[in-house]
């Protein structure tokens, strides 16, 4: 379980984002919409400890990330979290095997990365470098490197992207199947996707003043 | 993790071989010089004690010292034997008296005309030193033998150039190989000073018996001291012609020639530092821009999860993998240079022992590859105080 509590992050350009409680449910999956710059990546790297919030707390099965140090959340999002970010942040200059494989330094168990690698349609790209791979390839690949330590908490970053409808379809069901009993948070665009989820969140509802990020204006809907 | 290490390497080709590269040359110039001038100056000094005098033809001090102990140089004139004879019955003050004469080579390498006693210290390495009664036997240096396939029982022909040309008709029979010794004695063929004499009969020399130099061991300092004022400057007379002495101490006369090797050794020593400093300083920047280049690649790995500590010590792997095989590749240079520096300084009389390793040069290397590692062990330092991902 994951609770969201009375979180603002604000950045030196001034940019404020503040957020409602939420609470995600362990063995639920959820699907978090919203326009563009509403502050979805940044919910998603303060739940898996690459950014603290500038208040409010991440409770996270109880325990509160804030509380901990950043080589303690360091050490719980390699082990615990699988997270497909936005950008992929994959090595370009290392393989697709490779790129998984250093989860290896930590100590991760990565046997399964050739299959999973099967499964997403990449197999016999293993072993080319990131850089000569397409858009596409490297989400699929950043989808194994999240999964293949079995994470007890999926954050999906727009993991379909890069990816046309049938393999984007795939893909959900594949992150759906993966984290049963577990919890997936998965931020998409596509609405046809909505009903492979448990909960349709509109992040429109989840930022508590708009005015902070899209200014007196209004401006574009979230 | 050291696959790791090896396949990030992999990937910064440029950057790596420009780092090894300044490493190899540093240590490699740092090691040989060291161990080229601790050697010559080495070699220069290990014989010098040995005798308490030689007389010689009046000229230079230094050529007559050289000449006589190292092989080097051309001799300085000659001398009448009959001083030998008169020296030899000195035997009040003298313990030993050895002619010596230089004369001739054989494919390149000097004959030297002595007695048996010259090499009285010297390991045979098989055969058996010449009989100072008979004529026509040699006993040659290590090299000679290897480098001109020579056995016991062969025989050589000496030769007045150094082409090979103009050989003299009377053969001299090998009858002792010296074992190697890494010093000029390595370099030089040994036979009884008489021999010399023969072989140069049919050029109508007969009678001219003459030596290069006599060396002398003097029963005590004293003596020696009594021996050097009596000889030095001494006109003797023979076959009406006149000859000036000189007698020479040889430490004293190597003391001028080891003063310019410690000149030499000194600025060995402040090369080696500049080229530490120098070394520093390019392994520093290559490495802050190496590490430059690989913040997106340590915030990548941060991002994921993987621990400072274990960034860390990737890159100091990485960078241990290259500094040690960069100054095995420097040692190995080096002794390649020095194989290569032998047939040059061989010529000064002094054989480079390529097995010799002066405890120096290790400190040498490992101070290098310290100097290769640290940049990156104090860059990784500071990043890991900085706890956050940004
Ligand atoms: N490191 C940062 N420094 C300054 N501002 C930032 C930073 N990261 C995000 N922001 C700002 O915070 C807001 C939310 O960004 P965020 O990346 O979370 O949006 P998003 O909802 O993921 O958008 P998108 O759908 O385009 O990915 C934006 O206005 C963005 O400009
Ligand atoms: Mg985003």
């Amino acid at each position: 379980m994951i609770e969201v509590k009375n979180v603002t992050k604000q950045f030196q350009n001034e940019t404020e984002i503040k957020y409602k409680d939420i609470t995600f449910e362990t063995g639920k999956s959820y699907m978090l919409l919203g326009a563009s710059g509403c502050g979805k990546s940044t919910l998603l790297n303060i739940i898996a400890g690459i950014i603290s919030p500038t208040s409010g707390s991440v409770l996270i099965d109880g325990v509160n990330m804030q509380e901990k140090s950043q080589k303690q959340r360091d050490k719980f999002r390699i082990e615990k979290i699988g997270y497909i970010f936005q950008d992929f942040k994959l090595i370009n200059e290392m393989t697709v095997l490779d790129n998984i494989n250093i989860l290896n330094l930590e100590g991760i168990n990565t046997q399964d990365a050739p299959r999973l690698l099967e499964e997403l349609g990449i197999a016999e790209k293993k072993n080319s470098k990131i850089k000569h791979l397409s858009g596409g390839q490297k989400q699929r690949v950043a989808i194994a490197r999240a999964l293949v330590k079995a994470p007890d908490i999926v954050l999906a970053d727009e993991p379909t992207g890069n990816l046309n409808f049938a393999i984007g379809e795939l893909v959900i069901k594949k992150l759906v199947k993966a984290s049963k009993n577990k919890t997936l948070i998965a931020v998409t665009h596509d609405e046809r996707l909505s009903k492979y989820f448990d909960k349709v969140i509109d992040m429109n509802q989840m930022i508590a003043d708009k005015k902070d990020i899209f200014g007196a204006g209004g401006g574009t809907k979230c | 993790m050291l696959r790791f290490a090896l396949k990030n390497m992999a990937v910064k080709k440029i950057q790596i071989i420009l780092v090894a590269l300044s490493i190899v040359i540093s240590a490699g110039i740092g090691v040989l010089a060291f161990n080229v001038s601790s050697q010559v100056s080495d070699g220069i000094t290990s014989n010098a004690g040995y005798y308490s005098l030689i007389i010689g033809p009046s000229g230079s001090k230094t050529q007559l010292a050289m000449n006589t102990m190292y092989f080097t140089d051309e001799p300085l004139g000659t001398i009448p034997y009959s001083v030998v004879s008169t020296l030899s019955k000195d035997g009040m003050r003298v313990n030993s008296v050895i002619p010596f004469a230089m004369a001739d080579n054989y494919n390149g390498y000097g004959v030297v005309g002595t007695s048996p006693e010259f090499l009285k210290d010297k390991e045979l390495r098989e055969g058996s030193l010449f009989d100072s009664s008979k004529t026509l036997e040699a006993v040659v240096g290590y090299n000679v033998a290897k480098y001109n396939g020579l056995k016991i029982g062969d025989v050589l022909h000496t030769s007045h150039s150094s082409t090979g040309l103009d050989t003299h008709e009377q053969g001299i029979k090998v009858v002792g190989i010296l074992k190697e010794s890494h010093s000029s004695f390595d370099n030089v063929v040994f036979t009884q000073i008489q021999t010399l004499w023969q072989v140069h009969t049919h050029e109508g020399e007969e009678g001219h018996k003459t030596v290069c130099a006599i060396l002398v061991n003097a029963k005590n300092p004293g003596y020696a001291l009594q021996l050097l004022n009596e000889y030095d400057g001494k006109i003797v007379t023979h076959d009406d012609e006149t000859f000036t002495l000189q007698a020479i101490e040889p430490m004293d006369a190597v003391r001028d020639v080891l003063n310019d090797a410690d000149d030499t050794k000194y600025i060995v020593f402040v090369l080696c530092a500049v080229i530490l400093v120098m070394n520093i300083m390019i392994i520093s920047i290559i490495t802050l821009l190496n590490m430059y280049h690989s913040s997106k690649e340590i915030s990548l790995m941060r991002l994921i999860g993987i621990s400072m500590k274990k960034i860390n010590l990737l890159y100091i792997i990485q960078n241990g993998i290259i500094g040690f095989v960069s100054i095995l590749l420097a040692f190995g240079v080096s002794r390649l240079c020095l194989l290569m520096m032998n047939d040059y300084v061989s010529s000064m009389g002094v054989v480079l022992n390529l097995g010799l390793v002066y405890p120096l040069e290790i400190v040498i290397l490992v101070g290098v590859f310290i100097i290769s590692i640290l940049p990156t062990a104090i860059w990784t330092l500071v990043m890991s105080k900085r706890d956050s991902i940004s």
